[in-house]
């Protein structure tokens, strides 16, 4: 620690006592909880050390203290931690701090909005109607409410399959809408998100590697035709609802490609595309559970629901991404591509956390808080491993999503979300369909990614750099302002006459750290050669959110 | 960055190319002191200024599956045809479908295969086949067509990326794999407007300065825990200010085109994505690939298609005329392609469903043979008669046009050795 001055921190830490997320309620968690959560992760990493860690000296260390928060607010609420936060976490000597603060981060009301965001990617970024933005803000609001409430997983799965409603209204629907209302489409989907199985590459052929034939698949289909999907019309809004046909007068086509939904699916013969086909009777393919022909939409899509929050895939394909998402890699990859036939890097670890998950009504805080608190979270990050390296040896450096990045800049430039934001990249599409375009979702927009890629995949772009360096509003916010227009950088420059202080807390504003001593050293001589302080402030401050520590989570 | 130290190759305006050069000698020289030059970037970087050959590519991609029917494979007299007509074309015996005047006019620079054959019928696996060569494989990232030409004869010493994407959300269109993000495409939404953010918002001295700084600053991150996404970023901190700081982009500025040239290229997206094409070949890029959506035409086929044909018939006639005055077409490979075809049989929603089993691709210029036909399919539509050319066949085609060997193997991130294309042949009647 380079604190000169430790009664300046002991008073801070006297302030924000051991309160350490934002607006946090005290913990409300009953006792039971946290030990389930505790005996849980320790059970996980027991059961990783006997199926692949056998030799420890493979193993990264514990990351220490003020990596280990930033990870941890990224992971849990989506932001970083302020330098009161950091600064007072480091110092907390209490041996249970990072118990105590994972308890109060996953409380906070930002958790629910960090994952209603994530789940909104993973549904929106397979859309195959480019409309479905506009359910963007309904579904985003919709899950932050579920998630806070701590409603279970199976029952957002649930909301999910059955919706109806207008999409700007019921975010529930967004999986539907994202499909078009397509019956393949929408069974695809569903299958992929809540089962982690991608059972749609038997729509039109046998899978020569996968048990499931196109009869499987188009049963599965079968659970769904009569789902209907049409444009509201109205003079003052646009909008798409999401019903069902069980009038047996409307007859719609065999595939439902009109979305007026069909009394049954048919599934198309490849030899003769004009023939109408098979009926396909409503059937489950992982338990052969079947319904009658002519049974109702809500029946068909209940019963679907039921079925698929039951099967113990549905619990897995949850642990397997949320694992993913905080331990940089899964038991499974790419993380919607599970089922029997793929092979887990760790079985008996994850059907034990998914076991576990279920047995804690599929509670979505309970999970992250097990995952956050195993020490295969906990370790130091290194680069993604190689196919042939043992997996979970440490934690893996992750691209910020754009939620992330986006939140991390404001905190950052100390910028409120309902200011005037600093960005101006152009969305039209989205403008085109009269979604609600937010500077946030402009940005989603430029530095967006599809969260169920591989993350390997994912790279930053030329575009993405030069927003980050050149966007002329955002250089006006790390600037040092004017007299009339001040800046947060402005206020720093001001209070701190010590220039060692002044670079630390840039460090601490932006990485959420303390410099090294050799960062520190070069900062102070990148001032001297420069001369002028504030313009070596506005340069470093350019630099930290410039690299790439700033727009990774490590 | 290494491509920063090249040698500048600029032939206007003097002013600007001494600023960069005094600009490049800052970051450089501390760039070099700082060590983030690795012995394979030099390498590399060396290695590829070698290869460059001088010719370039463009894709012109028709995303969803392009019906054969309806462009260059007319079936007039059986009823799978339909009622696409068949026309006449500059060549004597070789017929196009009526939805494109402009190019039966250029047929003497064209080629039609009209025999590729398939197997993959569904859009993601498809298009990734089409843009790779190869099916996608867990564990193995392949670089996507553009990325590898790009790697094997893009021009190191062009400031600006060797491989640029205009438009569309394509598909599995692919990136550059295991060789890296030096060999991602440069991504522009829309062909009108230049790429945002290009203007520093600082002096040139005090922007390398600040350069310098965020290089020296993930020593630490960069050693271990981040080292392989530090040095991604750098890489691309590194393309992104040498891209802006270079003359070259006025490229992107398609309004510095005579109104006679826009016109003729045509106002529309697709006519003003073909003149930047051309304005970044000209400019050193070396791979241009255009996304034309909306081609998947389940339903109302023959209207849809009509209409897509109308947006890109005479700006991609105008594209290889284009080429051709300016002496670029025998360098210039134009490619026009989409993942799969349609059926012969139209369904009775009016549309044709995907078939991957027989479909078309239409070259030219880059020394491809133009005036002809390779392939013949049966009466119907539904069978290859004569000729079958596999993907495969075609990439073996595309890479040896470009002078790559498609044999060439590239070491991938598991030490695998991975071939430009590992199977087929060359399609020997394409090249002149």
């Amino acid at each position: 620690m380079r604190i000169r001055d430790t009664l300046v921190w002991a008073a801070i830490i006297a302030a924000f006592g051991t309160v350490l997320a934002p607006a946090a309620p005290i913990s409300a968690e009953p006792a039971h909880a946290e030990r389930t959560v505790g005996k849980t992760a320790r059970e996980v990493d027991r059961r990783l050390a006997s199926e692949l860690h056998k030799n420890t000296a493979d193993l990264a260390p514990a990351a220490a203290d003020a990596t280990w928060l930033r990870r941890v607010w990224l992971d849990t609420v989506g932001d970083i931690p302020s330098p009161e936060h950091a600064t007072a976490f480091v110092l907390d000597p209490d041996p249970k701090k990072r118990e105590r603060v994972l308890a109060e981060l996953v409380a906070n009301p930002q958790f629910g909005h960090n994952w209603a965001r994530y789940f909104r990617d993973v549904v929106l970024y397979r859309r195959v109607e480019e409309r479905a933005v506009l359910a963007a803000d309904s579904v985003t609001a919709w899950l932050t409410e579920e998630i806070n409430e701590g409603s279970g997983w199976d029952k957002v799965a649930r909301d999910f399959i059955t919706c109806t409603g207008d999409v700007r209204e019921n975010g529930a629907t967004a999986i539907v809408f994202a499909q078009d209302g397509r019956t393949e489409e929408t069974t695809a989907e569903i299958a992929r998100i809540f089962l982690g199985i991608q059972i749609q590459c038997a729509q039109c052929h046998d899978h020569p590697y996968d048990r499931w034939s196109r009869e499987d698949f188009h049963e599965l289909a079968a659970f769904f035709p009569r789902t209907t999907l049409r444009q509201v019309v109205s003079a003052t809004k646009r909008s798409f609802e999401v019903g069902f046909n069980d009038n047996p007068r409307i007859r719609g086509k065999g595939d439902n490609a009109n979305r007026t939904g069909a009394p049954e699916h048919y599934m198309p013969d490849l030899d003769d595309p004009q023939a109408p086909g098979t009926r396909m009777q409503p059937k489950f393919f992982l338990t052969g559970t079947e319904l009658d022909f002519g049974t109702s939409d809500a029946a068909r899509r209940g019963t679907a629901a039921e079925l698929i929050t039951k099967s113990p895939w549905f619990a897995k394909a949850m642990v397997n991404r949320m694992w993913a998402e905080l331990v940089g890699e899964g038991f499974y990859e790419p993380v919607d591509d599970i089922g029997p036939d793929r092979e887990a890097s760790a079985p008996e670890t994850i059907d034990y956390l998914a076991e576990q998950f279920a047995a804690n009504d599929y509670d979505l805080k309970w999970l992250v808080q097990v995952i956050a608190s195993t020490d295969a979270y906990g370790r130091e990050s290194r680069p993604r491993r190689l196919p042939d390296d043992v997996p979970f040896t440490a934690n893996v450096v992750q691209p910020l999503r754009a939620d992330q990045l986006f939140n991390s800049l404001l905190s950052a430039l100390s910028i409120s979300e309902t200011d005037r934001v600093p960005f101006d990249f152009k969305n039209e599409a989205a403008k085109a369909y009269g979604a609600r375009i937010t500077p946030r979702l402009i940005f989603n927009a430029a530095f967006g990614y599809d969260p169920s890629e591989p993350r390997e995949s994912v790279s930053g772009s030329i575009p993405q750099a030069l927003a980050l360096m050149n966007t002329p509003q955002l250089n006006v916010a790390m600037s040092a302002g004017s007299r009339l227009r001040t800046t947060a950088l402005g206020k720093m420059i001001a209070s701190i006459d010590d220039d060692e202080q002044l670079v630390t807390e840039l460090y601490l504003k932006t990485l959420s750290r303390e410099p090294s001593d050799s960062e520190l050293a070069d900062a102070l001589a990148y001032g001297e050669s420069v001369g002028d302080r504030s313009e070596a402030a506005e340069d470093l401050l350019w630099a930290l959110i410039n690299s790439s520590e700033f727009s990774h989570r490590r | 960055m290494f491509s920063l130290q090249h040698h500048i190759r600029v032939k206007t305006n003097r002013e600007r190319v001494t600023a960069r050069r005094d600009f490049l000698k800052a970051v450089s020289v501390a760039a070099v002191a700082g060590g983030a030059v690795s012995w394979t970037d030099r390498i590399s970087a060396a290695a590829s200024e070698m290869r460059s050959n001088g010719k370039a590519c463009i894709l012109l991609w028709m995303a969803g599956g392009p019906s054969q029917f309806e462009t260059f494979s007319p079936l007039a007299g059986h009823a799978n045809g339909g009622a696409t007509k068949a026309i006449t074309t500059s060549v004597p015996g070789i017929e196009i479908a009526d939805n494109f005047p402009s190019m039966a006019k250029m047929m003497d620079d064209v080629a039609i295969v009209r025999s590729i054959t398939s197997k993959e019928g569904s859009h993601p696996r498809a298009s990734f086949y089409m843009h790779h060569g190869y099916l996608p494989m867990g564990g193995v990232k392949f670089p996507t067509l553009g990325a590898n030409v790009a790697h094997q004869i893009g021009d190191a010493a062009c400031e600006l990326p060797s491989y640029v994407r205009i438009g569309g959300r394509g598909q599995n269109s692919g990136d550059g794999g295991f060789l890296g993000v030096d060999y991602d495409p440069l991504i522009l939404a829309n062909a009108d407007r230049p790429p945002q953010n290009t203007r520093p918002m600082s002096t040139d001295d005090r922007y390398a300065r600040r350069l310098n700084l965020l290089r020296g600053l993930e020593t630490d991150f960069g050693r271990s825990e981040g080292s392989d996404v530090v040095s991604d970023h750098r890489k691309l901190v590194d393309s992104a200010a040498e891209m802006i700081l270079s003359p070259k982009m006025e490229a992107f500025d398609l309004d510095r085109e005579k109104t006679n040239v826009r016109d003729a290229y045509g106002r529309s997206q697709f006519g003003s994505s073909c003149l930047l094409a051309r304005r970044l070949i000209e400019n050193g890029v070396t791979f241009v690939e255009i996304n034309v959506g909306g081609w998947d035409t389940h339903q109302d086929n023959f209207t849809k298609v009509k209409e897509l044909a109308g947006q890109i018939d005479s700006p991609m006639a105008q594209l290889i005329t284009d080429l051709k005055s300016r002496g670029m077409l025998d360098d210039t490979l134009v490619v026009w392609m989409g993942e799969f075809g349609r059926t012969p049989k139209i369904n009775p929603r009016g549309g044709r469903d995907h078939f991957p089993k027989v479909f078309n691709v239409a070259l030219a210029g880059g020394g491809v043979k133009g005036g002809q036909v390779i392939g013949r399919t049966s009466p119907d539509g539904s069978e290859v008669a004569d000729r079958p050319v596999q993907p495969k066949d075609l990439f073996q085609t595309v890479y040896t046009t470009l002078g790559i060997n498609p044999n060439h193997e590239n070491m991938s991130l598991v030490g695998r050795p991975i071939r430009l294309v590992d199977e087929g042949s060359v399609v020997t009647e394409l090249l002149g």
